[in-house]
């Protein structure tokens, strides 16, 4: 056989670098004006576009999949040439995946400030973005599983099992979580409700961060650690241990982010016994990472790509030590829906995620230049700033977590709340606020800096564009030597499709379990006969609320603890959401549940409230809505809506659709006149006669015959 | 503060089957971890440092 000569494609490589660059910067800049408008309202800059709920889903949309996502692609492009001994399947596909990527996030940075949003988190883009991302990601597999084909190294190494792993259940995820609906080109509605939205949305939201921001990561790690540290990874075996009970467990574990809700307790009971066991095959990642570095410490104290990956593997522990403590029902209860969920992602995302993406950065760009980085201080400044950054973002946002989860339970000797008025809970952890945004302008500092470093090194160098390398190619013919080499997962490395769809049914066991019985056993979600579809100016007003975002800071799903109904009112029941398309229950609550909203206070209240929230609530954070009295309902889109509505089984009348226009403008007259009583003249026709609609419907359908309703808790 | 806790769902059936269809699922992993030759670990796990040499994968 004769040696064969071939290249590697760097310039791919640089791309996504760059791009990862790029992204990083703008996504955490978005995160840092996040930041400041939780504590400073003026932050919100005065128009729709800029208000914290369409900025929210920019920044994790930017910092996950732009940032991470195209981190990602430079770690796979790099390690799976050489760990396969073949250049990327087709240049071409390479270029459509890079552009392709990037033009996604471009439409995801227009779309979100418009309110053009699912309200799905960190699946919020509309259906043809959705239709897009499926045909770059299917054009990256194909560029992946073709260098694999024509391989010229018969194994697969550890880290190519995870991108494989990476690229089918990412492809699961976000196929089942994006069945839209679509009413219009920009606007569509899932085919799942209530709590079996919630149960895929969840599924999805989960296993993002386990296929996005852990598996792609761990196959870098166990590629770039022993290259940065130049010794063999700590233990193989314990690799293939820990891949593949990492990806049997994670899928399962979805439902603990909907503890104390209305999906049933045996899917509840599952995600946390799942929860828990899944610090087992974290840990052996993590451990398997730091183990590597036993006998090189001494590497650790001059490579500061080493120091990165140490933060990073600690970062990882913390984090997955932590998500199944927090997936404990008691912690759950207190932690859930407070900063302590926020301090929690982060210790994630920057840590482990924005650390480790440096490290490969600072490792990576100087070979593939064939140079020396520009300035190492600037790379160890960079790795202390980026440090003290990440402390001064967690530790007061963990207290502000404790602080206000404590605060809503809180009961006087005479058994009534402590703090009735939620906004006093808000206002004590301002500070803390304060805190975390200088943690966060610290930590954005060192990427600035880095990117900075980066640059000056590129320039100073050429890229080495089509790197030359040689191996022996492949022998058709397998001679079987020994028996062990029959065994399965020696025969598994060799047949990467097999390999594929092991991993395809290992990811499908979990989801299953979980989602067929909440979708098919009526029991599950018991209906209510009082509970009606919308009208159609709340079915407007609903969607004005998905538009504006006010998800990102409100729940709706009072759990069935003391502290919370006698706050909100009565707990949520499963059978109310029944014509939720998509559900809104919310992860975090910046300001009150609005579950019970309905009813609790007048239209001029609300009216007031939007216009200006410190009117109502001295001190409020909240942002001002005066757009929704300024802009004009869309009314052209009732029809369409109500008929999507149908199509999905909301029980409208044959034929609603053709006059819901007509009721649309009485309720709307009501309201108006009703405000008018209050001294406000505002017209009929304006947005925030349907947002009030929508809120003063929520929640009071069970009102109508309390006798009736079934528990399912 | 827990008291507070209304109700707790009496889920054990689904943890304890949850917790029997892992360790099932870790046994059979591990049963093939203790079987896989010597050699062949410790070529996989040089993978990603040998890369420059041409005739790194394993000889069959």
């Amino acid at each position: 056989m004769q040696l064969e000569k071939f290249t590697y494609d760097n310039k791919i490589v640089r791309n996504f670098g760059i791009a990862t660059l790029v992204w990083g910067i703008v996504g955490m800049t978005v995160g840092l004006l996040a930041a400041m408008q939780l504590f400073k309202p003026a932050m919100n800059l005065g128009n729709q576009y800029t208000t914290f709920g369409r900025i929210r889903p920019l920044h994790t949309n930017a910092v996950i999949f732009a940032f991470v996502g195209n981190a990602i692609f430079m770690g796979v492009y790099y390690s799976l040439q050489r760990l396969l001994k073949a250049r990327m399947f087709s240049d071409l596909l390479s270029k459509i995946h890079f552009w392709g990527w990037q033009l996604i996030i471009v439409a995801a940075a227009i779309t979100l400030p418009l309110g053009i949003t699912t309200s799905h988190e960190y699946a919020e883009l509309e259906w043809p973005i959705d239709i897009a991302i499926t045909v770059i990601w299917v054009v990256f597999g194909v560029n992946m599983f073709g260098t694999i084909i024509k391989r010229r190294e018969r194994h697969l190494y550890v880290a190519i099992w995870f991108y494989i792993a990476t690229f089918v259940t990412i492809a699961v995820l976000h196929i089942v979580n994006s069945f839209e609906l679509p009413i219009s080109f920009l606007k569509s509605y899932y085919v799942y409700a209530g709590v079996q939205d919630a149960l895929v949305q969840w599924w999805y939201g989960h296993n993002a961060v386990a296929f996005f921001l852990t598996t792609p990561y761990l196959g870098m790690m166990y590629y770039f650690l022993p290259k940065m540290a130049n010794r063999p990874v700590y233990s193989y075996k314990l690799s293939i241990l820990h891949f593949w009970s990492l990806i049997f467990i994670y899928i399962w574990a979805g439902p603990h982010h909907l503890l104390y809700t209305s999906l049933p307790g045996w899917a509840q009971s599952l995600g946390v016994a799942f929860s828990i066991m899944l610090i087992a095959p974290s840990w052996g990642g993590m451990i398997n990472g730091l183990l590597t570095l036993r006998g090189a410490w001494d590497k650790v104290r001059e490579d500061v790509t080493l120091k990165f990956m140490v933060v990073a593997l600690t970062a990882y522990g913390m984090a997955t030590f932590e998500g199944p403590m927090l997936s404990l029902k008691q912690i759950n209860g207190i932690a859930h829906f407070t900063d302590w969920i926020v301090a929690h992602v982060h210790v994630g995302a920057l840590g482990w995620n924005g650390f480790l993406t440096f490290g490969v950065l600072y490792w990576l760009i100087p070979r593939i230049y064939k140079t020396q980085l520009y300035s190492k201080k600037l790379a160890g400044f960079h790795f202390w700033i980026g440090t003290l950054g990440i402390l001064f973002y967690a530790v007061p946002m963990y207290w502000a977590g404790f602080t206000q989860g404590l605060m809503w339970k809180e009961f006087t000797p005479e058994g009534l709340l402590k703090y009735p008025n939620f906004l006093a809970t808000t206002l004590q952890i301002i500070p803390m606020h304060v805190l975390r945004s200088i943690g966060g302008a610290l930590y954005l500092a060192g990427v600035i800096a880095m990117t900075y470093n980066l640059a000056k090194t590129m320039r100073g160098a050429k890229l080495v564009a089509n790197e030359p390398a040689e191996a022996m190619p492949l022998s058709k013919e397998i001679v079987d030597s020994s028996s062990a080499d029959k065994a399965w997962h020696r025969v598994l490395e060799r047949k990467p499709m097999k390999f594929m769809v092991l991993s395809l049914i290992i990811i499908l066991i979990g989801g299953m379990v979980e989602m067929m019985p909440t979708f098919t056993i009526k029991s599950n979600v018991p209906t209510i006969a009082s509970v009606k579809p919308y009208s159609a100016l709340e079915l407007q007003g609903r969607d004005l609320y998905i538009r504006e975002g006010c998800v990102s800071c409100h729940s709706q799903t009072v759990r069935p603890f003391r502290s919370e109904t006698e706050r909100y009112g009565e707990y949520s029941k499963a059978g109310e959401f029944v014509y939720d398309h998509p559900f809104l229950w919310g992860s975090k609550r910046t300001g009150p549940d609005l579950h019970r909203v309905g009813g609790k206070y007048s239209d001029a209240w609300h009216y007031n409230h939007l216009i200006d929230p410190t009117s109502m609530s001295p001190g409020s954070i909240m942002p001002s809505y005066p757009w929704l009295t300024e802009q004009k309902l869309d009314i052209s889109t009732t029809a369409s809506k109500i008929k999507a509505m149908q199509t999905l089984g909301v029980p409208y009348a044959e034929g609603y659709d053709k006059k819901a226009n007509d009721e649309l403008m009485v309720q709307a007259e009501k309201i108006s006149a009703e405000l008018k009583q209050n001294n406000i003249n505002v017209k009929s026709d304006r947005e925030i006669i349907a947002i009030i609609a929508y809120l003063q419907r929520l929640g009071t359908d069970i009102k109508a015959n309390k006798q009736e309703i079934p528990s399912n808790q | 503060m827990f008291n507070q806790i209304k109700n707790l769902a009496g889920g054990e059936i689904y943890l304890i089957s949850s917790l029997l269809m892992f360790m099932v699922f870790f046994l059979i992993v591990g049963v093939y971890l203790i079987k896989l030759s010597k050699k062949h670990v410790e070529i996989m796990s040089n993978m990603p440092i040998q890369e420059n040499q041409t005739e790194a994968h394993e000889e069959d």
